[in-house]
């Protein structure tokens, strides 16, 4: 009976004692959620270029923002949430930090609509980049983030013209200078001290 | 006589009631959409119902409301928004919002953009937004 207690407590403690190995090991918290390394999508900027995601951005902790054009209202609230981390990150002298957003409509969301809603926002596209691809591509990309986007109302103009809308995963990640996926956030309510004392640990 | 100037009270007493404030809405690219944002305050002892909103700034123009669903967020069109005697309601950010499809022209920072609210009781109401 005394072996059998033993050999339980052993069977219990292990995997408590592997995780506490695993975090002593790293200098933050955070654990991997989809190492994307060996993934390296092949996507294309708002200048048209070929880029490789997340090799574009590799020895850079990254924030990954997911969107669409011609969403009005969460989207641009994830912009404009990545724009505010930029902004509090530039205010404490942190630099070495990569802004993605990734468009999950690369139907309508060519290079040059995304180089125009990037501009309209004065985008500074010296560590900022806006990708689309082809639908294979961004369908592997949202695999890897787990973000599902799926058209739900569609609007017509007087023209016959069709606007449709997703209803779709509200996200902005984290990525680290491995290439590691390591912390998602709500990209529309972002509470910006928690995401900038997450990028400080993973510098 | 009378019976006009009657009516005419009546017609200024509930375009009082209703009051639009803080009305903005965001930068945009031409051809993109954008959304309108204000605050509705009733100060009349009855409902008042918001029911369309028009602009010569985009091809569509229709009162959205955003929802949750589990970590995803989408929005569908609405027909109408009741503005309770006595209250306030907001559009804004993640909820409510006038959304403009298909903008004939970009929105910039600065500019300020015409609408027309419609209630049943207030009428017609005018709105200049700024776009920031």
């Amino acid at each position: 009976m005394q072996n059998f207690h033993n050999i339980f407590s052993k069977l219990f403690l292990l995997p408590v004692i592997i995780t506490a190995l695993f975090y002593a090991g790293c200098k933050d918290n955070l654990p991997v959620i989809e190492d994307l390394q060996k993934r390296n999508f092949n996507l294309v900027n708002q200048d048209s270029a070929n880029v490789n995601f997340p090799g574009i951005t590799k020895g850079k902790v990254t924030v990954v923002g997911f969107i669409f054009t011609n969403c009005p209202d969460i989207c641009p609230l994830t912009v404009n949430n990545m724009q505010r981390v930029e902004k509090k990150l530039r205010e404490e002298n942190i630099d070495n930090v990569e802004f993605v957003a990734i468009s999950f409509d690369p139907e309508r969301d060519t290079p040059q609509v995304l180089k125009d809603f990037a501009e309209i926002r004065n985008i500074n596209f010296s560590n900022w980049n806006f990708l689309t691809g082809t639908q294979t591509e961004i369908d592997s990309v949202k695999n890897a983030f787990r973000i599902m986007a799926v058209v739900e109302d569609t609007s017509y103009a007087d023209d016959g013209m069709p606007y449709y809308f997703f209803v779709h995963t509200d996200r902005i990640a984290l990525v680290d200078k491995e290439g590691k996926l390591r912390k998602n956030f709500a990209g529309s309510k972002i509470n910006i001290e928690e995401i900038v004392s997450d990028i400080k640990s993973l510098r | 006589m009378l019976y006009v100037i009657s009516l005419l009270l009546l017609f200024s007493l509930s375009q009082n009631q209703i009051e639009i404030k803080d009305a903005w809405a965001r930068p945009a690219a031409k051809n993109s959409n954008s959304a309108l944002y204000f605050e509705v305050v009733n100060k009349g002892n009855t409902a008042d119902t918001l029911y369309q909103v028009t602009s010569d700034v985009s091809k569509i123009v229709e009162i959205h409301e955003t929802f949750s669903r589990g970590d995803k967020m989408g929005m569908r069109k609405t027909d109408f928004v009741v503005i309770k005697a006595n209250s306030t309601f907001q559009f804004k950010p993640r909820a409510h919002h006038v959304m403009l499809i298909g903008l004939k022209d970009k929105m910039l920072p600065t500019q300020k953009k015409e609408f027309t609210l419609h209630f049943k009781k207030a009428g017609k109401i005018k709105v200049s937004a700024d776009v920031k």
